[in-house]
């Protein structure tokens, strides 16, 4: 048992395609009017048939009124870190407050050093995303004070400018896998945000990440249950069970109560290009979801 | 025509949709380097785009490279294919040597060009090394060149699309010498100074007291600006301030009073007309008289070099490179397009809705297209009687889905994304075909442009002959800009997917065929066979719609359907109709080469026909082969009332394959089972086809109306009636 007490939220990971170009945004409008909390994308700007993510992304703020958008993650290698946080305190204050970042060390380098972008190895990528997430701290003015400059290994601003200042405390989501990425996490993240399908093992292999994050928590002076712990999942309805998140509704909220349950994952961030899964699941699912959940909650805490 | 530094993004955003509302073309944002809070103005561009319909933005992009160029080459096509082709890239000196500036427009324009294959490597300032391009923006993005030093205006000259004035109220004499760099780079380019877009940023106040430089009244303004347009050749005034009552009244009443004061001096506007850059008009077609594209074509008119070309040179079966895609939008605009097109009379000319001609050559080689794409209207006219009006550009699974709410269809195709234009002029073998006939049989009217560029009504009161011919010959009459149905009730249907064995396949499908003529009207099935694949057992894809949506009935139907042999794989479901409709996203297309298509029309599936059909199967020729079942309610309607006029048939066999001579020859040979054949799945050119698709008295008849409707036989991208070949 494992639960670190967030509330839970429900989300889509949509698929950034420039062809056909609003398709993404209906989508992310259907989530919103579905009753999702969040919509998030990926971001591979060497993918030549997606949209620009973080264009993508102010656009669909733009037209959506209430739903929370990320990256999911945003690739660390291709976007300057002062221009991130600019950038992200910007669409924060025009949107009322409803960006995180869902940021990630990256990986493709070979794409990434095509594409203009610095080729680092996986250690120096680690190191490289502690030091924009100090960076983008330092411009929203939420760490240290006086910010003459920023001299990291991998970034360096003179004079960084400060500000604007997010409308509200936006989280910073990374998306980790290895011991390294999952202790950094520990120590700097508000969220943590991987995929299912990357699991070897399966949701099992959470049991032991969660584990480095405590870890790399406990060690900075933080508390585990200061990060939040999200996945990305993808399954089918079905109306025979086939397994881990294919089968009938009921059977997707035993397992996603599970997921709360056995490894204190609070954000369930459904990985489909369908309007039709995305309404079920934010229609049916979701709430019952919810509803177990506190029902567990209220049993099981003291 | 504003720009938005020194304020707040919010309040920027608030001023641009103001803007958007009051008429204004275009708004500039810019960073504000004194700001210290300062936004970043991608984003805020970005947001713009999500809170205005009409304005056009220019974002000037000065954090390079910080911001990447390969990545800012991507977010420039991304907005402007949110925006709907509304954005405008700035560049300046920003801290950017000219060279680097120079490099960026190479990596943005590289990345938007895809008529290249080669994935984009650069040298230079930003070396790049096998970047895929992409994606195709909606527009080809003008680049602007901001600053004042002599390289920065060579460079404009040389290959920006508009040139911006670094600062506020330039001097006329200032903007002279400007201009003279401008336009000697430009020339020595090989370019024509037009190409380059003149654009001053002004500010001031509109008020009674007149005095000083744009500190008056309306009058004053216009008298101030109207040099600069006229000896200065600006093309485009920028408005910077933040009083908002100028704002108000510089868009309501000095633009409009500036505009006619133009047209008094220079009574042809030509600055008006978009002079496209000597690297674009370098790949023109011989020919072709770019120049005299009608002025309602002219900005959408897609050449060669265009960026936008790849999305639009191509249809869903075959790779084409036209001269030139006329986008027409409006009936009037057909009119115009297809005048300049009578000018070419030499060159192909094709007529596209949406693209999906198998039969219908609706792209070609050097030639004219009519893109009718835009024209997808659909509209319910007559809610108590049905009628709805279709736009030809409009596709199928879109006018399903709009019709769902009302409880109505319109039986099509089982494709989506095909268009009203090709099919509704054709036939129209859908989904619902037994229960309710041909998509052309309910047909009311049909709008039209005739070769003559008149335009007509053809329905069962007005121009029968005319409306006879389009419902199965309709490509060759004229062009149909608007066509009436009236559409019946259809509800959720069941839909059954088998895969059924078919190792014995000249046995399953007689069975089939026996099956589905024993089936009430309400079951209509297609069935879909491949090659032998190895290590794999033959098997049929056989998919059937029940129009009903009583779970009973619907096994009841697809029960002797899933009996004709073992089943590998079933799925049953009852949805809606436009959820079956609704079975492709749609994109461009880019098709490799041009598969050839056969079709024939068969009465019964006899063991005759079923063995040779096995034999053509199993010879691996074609990669598809398709049986639908037709006859039901088609059979209802007499041979002589349409233009398509194989009424009899039960089944509509097709096959697609690589190789057109060998598909030729393999289907030659089960010629003798057919009877007729629907025009929309042939490709086959051979003169036989024409009376294969209008047998006997029809052609006859068909030929007779080619010769008074199209006599000079303008109409002929899809199976060609000669008006001169007339009967004895
Ligand atoms: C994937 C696919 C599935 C299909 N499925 C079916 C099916 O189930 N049933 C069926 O019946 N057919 C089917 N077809 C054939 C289809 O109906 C024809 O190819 C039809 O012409 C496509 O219409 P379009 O507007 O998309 O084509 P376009 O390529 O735009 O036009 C094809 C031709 O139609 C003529 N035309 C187009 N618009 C007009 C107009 N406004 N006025 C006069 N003539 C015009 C022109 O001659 C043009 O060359 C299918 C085709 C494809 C590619």
């Amino acid at each position: 048992m494992t639960d670190y007490g967030h509330d839970l939220l429900f989300g889509a990971f949509i698929t950034p395609v420039a062809q056909p170009a609003m398709q993404p945004v209906e989508h992310a409008i259907a989530a919103e009017e579905a009753g999702l909390d969040l919509v998030s994308f990926q971001d591979h700007p060497y993918q030549a048939t997606y949209h620009d993510t973080w264009t993508l992304l102010s656009y669909i703020a733009s037209r959506t009124e209430r739903i929370r958008l990320s990256g999911n993650v945003l690739n660390l290698p291709l976007r300057d870190p002062a221009v991130l946080a600019r950038s992200l305190a910007t669409l924060d204050n025009l949107s009322g407050g409803r960006i995180e970042l869902g940021i990630g060390a990256g990986g493709f380098w070979d794409a990434i050093a095509g594409m203009g972008g610095r080729r680092l190895s996986a250690g120096q990528s680690v190191e490289a995303l502690e030091e924009a997430i100090e960076l983008i701290r330092t411009v929203w003015g939420t760490q240290s004070r006086n910010s003459a400059g920023f001299a990291g290994n991998y970034y360096r601003v003179d004079g960084v400018r400060r500000g604007p200042a997010p409308a509200h405390d936006i989280g910073i989501w990374i998306g980790s896998y290895g011991p390294r990425m999952l202790r950094l996490t520990g120590r700097h993240g508000d969220g943590w945000l991987p995929s299912l399908p990357y699991l070897k093992g399966g949701p099992s292999d959470l049991t032991e990440m969660n584990r480095y994050i405590d870890d790399g928590a406990r060690k900075a002076g933080r508390e585990p249950s200061d990060i939040r712990r999200m996945l990305n999942i993808g399954g089918q309805i079905a109306s025979n069970s086939g397994g881990f998140l294919n089968g009938p509704p009921e059977q997707w909220i035993d397992d996603l109560a599970g997921l709360n349950r056995d490894y204190g994952i609070s954000g369930f961030i459904l990985m489909a290009d369908d309007p039709g899964l995305i309404e079920l699941y934010a229609g049916e699912i979701a709430p019952a979801v919810r509803e177990r959940v506190a029902a567990e909650r209220g049993v099981s805490s003291p | 025509m504003i720009t938005t530094t020194s304020i707040a993004p919010d309040r920027a955003s608030v001023r641009a949709s103001q803007a958007d509302d009051l008429g204004y073309d275009l708004a500039l944002l810019q960073h504000d380097s004194v700001h210290a809070d300062s936004a970043d103005i991608w984003t805020l561009g970005s947001w713009i785009a999500g809170q205005t319909d009409q304005l056009q933005l220019a974002v000037t992009v000065a954090d390079i490279p910080r911001r990447l160029p390969s990545v800012l080459a991507r977010s420039v096509i991304s907005l402007d294919l949110l925006s709907g082709g509304r954005m405008n890239l700035i560049l300046g000196e920003n801290n950017l040597s000219v060279d680097a500036v120079g490099s960026v427009i190479e990596i943005v324009r590289g990345m938007m060009d895809l008529s290249e294959r080669k994935a984009l490597s650069t040298g230079g300032y930003f070396p790049l090394r096998g970047v895929k391009r992409g994606p195709i923006p909606a527009h080809d993005v003008p680049i602007w060149i901001n600053g004042a030093g002599p390289e920065i205006l060579q460079l404009a000259g040389q290959k920006a699309d508009s040139w911006l004035a670094p600062y506020q109220n330039m001097r006329l004499e200032d903007l002279r010498i400007a201009n003279q760099f401008i336009d000697q780079a430009a020339t020595d380019a090989g370019r024509d100074p037009r190409e380059i877009r003149r654009s001053i940023v002004v500010s001031g106040m509109i008020s009674d007291a007149s005095d000083t430089f744009l500190q008056g009244t309306t009058r004053q303004w216009v008298d101030d600006l109207l040099p600069f347009v006229l000896q200065g050749g600006v093309g485009t005034v920028l408005l910077d301030t933040s009083d908002v009552d100028t704002i108000d009244a510089f868009a309501r009443e000095v633009v409009p009073a500036l505009q006619e004061a133009i047209e008094r001096e220079r009574p042809v506007d030509s600055s008006a007309t978009r002079i496209r850059r000597a690297d674009v008009r370098a790949k023109r077609y011989a020919g072709i008289e770019y120049d005299a594209v009608p002025a309602s074509l002219r900005d959408s008119a897609t050449e060669p070099g265009d960026v936008t070309y790849p999305a639009v040179r191509s249809t869903y079966i075959r790779a084409g490179s036209p001269g030139i895609v006329l986008q027409a939008r409006t009936t009037a605009e057909v009119v115009d397009a297809l005048a300049f097109a009578r000018r070419h009379p030499d060159l192909p000319l094709s007529v596209r809705s949406a693209g999906h001609g198998i039969s219908g050559r609706s792209t070609n080689q050097g030639g004219i297209v009519i893109d009718l794409s835009q024209m997808n209207e659909i509209q319910v006219i007559d809610e108590a009687s049905r009628v709805v009006r279709l736009g030809p550009g409009a596709r199928w699974m879109d006018v399903a889905a709009a019709l769902q709410p009302y409880g109505w269809g319109l039986s099509s195709g089982d494709y989506g994304g095909v268009g009203v234009g090709g099919l509704a002029t054709a036939g129209g073998i859908g989904w619902l075909s037994r229960k309710h006939g041909l998509t052309i049989d309910h047909l009311k009217a049909v709008d039209m442009v005739l070769a003559d560029g008149s335009t007509v009504r053809a329905s069962a009161e007005e121009n029968q002959d005319l409306f006879w011919a389009v419902r199965g010959a309709g490509a060759n009459f004229g062009i149909v800009v608007s066509f009436e149905f009236e559409a019946y009730e259809v509800g959720n249907i069941g839909f059954g997917q088998f895969v059924i064995d078919a190792g014995d396949t000249a046995g399953f499908l007689e069975k089939w065929g026996a099956t589905i003529e024993a089936s009430p009207r309400d079951l209509t099935s297609f069935l879909i066979m491949g090659p032998p694949r190895r290590n794999q057992p033959m098997a049929a894809q056989v998919l059937t719609v029940v129009a009903s949506d009583d779970p009973d009935t619907i096994v009841d139907r697809l029960q002797p359907v899933a009996n004709v042999g073992p089943l590998y794989n079933q799925q049953v479901m009852i949805m809606p109709y436009a959820a079956l409709m609704a079975n492709t996203q749609g994109s461009y297309h880019d098709p490799g080469g041009e598969p050839a298509a056969r079709s024939g029309l068969i009465e019964y599936i006899t063991p005759e026909f079923a063995r040779a059909a096995e034999h053509l199967i199993k010879s691996g020729t074609v990669y598809f082969f398709q049986i639908r079942s037709v006859g039901g309610a088609v059979s209802d309607v007499p041979p002589d009332a349409t233009a398509y006029a194989n009424r009899s048939a039960n089944f509509s066999v097709t096959a697609f394959g690589p190789d057109p001579e060998r598909v030729n020859q393999a289907w030659d040979e089960l010629a003798v089972h057919f009877n007729g054949l629907y025009l929309s799945f042939e490709t086959d050119q051979r003169p036989e086809r024409l009376e294969d698709a209008f047998p006997g008295e029809t052609l006859h008849r068909l030929q007779e109306l080619k010769a008074k409707w199209d006599p000079e036989n303008v109409f002929r991208d899809n199976f060609n009636l000669t008006p001169n070949v007339t009967s004895g």
